[in-house]
């Protein structure tokens, strides 16, 4: 075997154990938030109308609006792959600087949103909302913690984007040569489900 | 086998955006259809499974799961699934009977 057939071979194998591995660091992502959940979920079950009471001061048509701006970025980056996939480089760091904008959009709408409920004094010890009955001071802590960890993983997606797009430009990532950027995407998309839960847990109880 | 990288078939752009738009039509479905469901203890139900089919869409399609060839990847969001149920039945029938027990 000569030595570039070899290094294809190399490839070939790398191939599944990458995203293999993106898929367990996915998984433990789960059980993560999932460890928050189920703390939500209990909660939530002891103070059914303190929750109630508390999800309705939070801006329903903000967190509907991020819904569709995040589910929007998971089709750009899935385009996106599937244009690098096709050779077609242009359009494909033209859909991952629109994935990286929108996530920014998202993160603008959720410090937007932070901003007014601590402006109104209800963020995590305050004074305003320690007076408050048990119930909602729970919901408010959950809010910060669950919201706030999911921005971070936000961000964290956008810079890891503002690599590839980096890597793209200089040629690195091309139509031979994707899985960094496809196990971004897994990432990215991973963000997307967690905020497919978090929004009716959050902005929807009746 | 030379190199899967390239043998792989890109999904049509089309199919992104009709799960797109599946997914922006559940969006709407949760917000209208959920919210005004009586008694309010079914809403939870209804506003999860939506969020269950949606997730399962993004996997299937934007994370292509379906097209997964090696079991392994089938399995693994299952299993983790089942896992979590088993933590989620455990801590309720802590929480639930709680000062029932004495």
């Amino acid at each position: 075997m000569d030595e570039a057939k070899e290094a294809v071979f190399e490839e070939a194998r790398d191939y599944t154990g990458a995203k293999l591995g993106m898929w367990l660091f996915i998984l433990s992502e789960l059980l993560l938030f999932g460890g928050m959940f189920i703390l939500y979920s209990g909660y939530r079950y002891k103070n059914p109308a303190d929750f109630h009471h508390a999800s309705r001061e939070l801006e329903v048509v903000l967190g509907t609006l991020n819904t569709i701006i995040l589910l929007t970025s998971s089709l750009s980056v899935a385009t996106s792959i599937a244009a690098i996939q096709k050779g077609q480089r242009k359009l494909s760091m033209v859909l991952l600087m629109a994935t990286m904008a929108l996530g920014l959009l998202f993160l603008a709408n959720k410090g937007f949103e932070w901003g007014t409920k601590i402006e109104h004094g209800i963020y995590p010890n305050s004074p305003t909302l320690l007076a408050r009955s048990k119930g909602e001071i729970l919901f408010f802590g959950l809010y910060y913690v669950m919201t706030g960890l999911h921005g971070l993983h936000v961000l964290v997606g956008v810079c890891v984007f503002s690599v590839m797009l980096i890597l793209i430009a200089k040629g690195t990532l091309n139509q031979m040569r994707f899985v960094p950027l496809e196990n971004a995407g897994l990432y990215w998309h991973l963000v997307d489900i967690i905020w497919i839960f978090l929004y009716p847990l959050f902005y929807l109880i009746t | 086998m030379e190199n899967r990288e390239v043998k792989i078939h890109p999904v049509k752009y089309r199919t992104y955006v009709f799960v797109w738009m599946g997914l922006v039509i559940l969006t709407g479905l949760t917000y209208t259809v959920a919210v005004g469901i009586h008694p309010a203890g079914w809403a939870i139900f209804v506003a999860l499974a939506i969020a269950g089919t949606k997730s399962g869409l993004v996997l299937n399609y934007f994370m292509h799961l379906k097209s997964e060839r090696l079991v392994i990847f089938k399995v693994i969001i299952p299993l983790v699934m089942a896992v979590f149920l088993v933590f989620i039945l455990l801590t309720f029938s802590d929480v639930a009977f709680r000062g029932v027990v004495k």
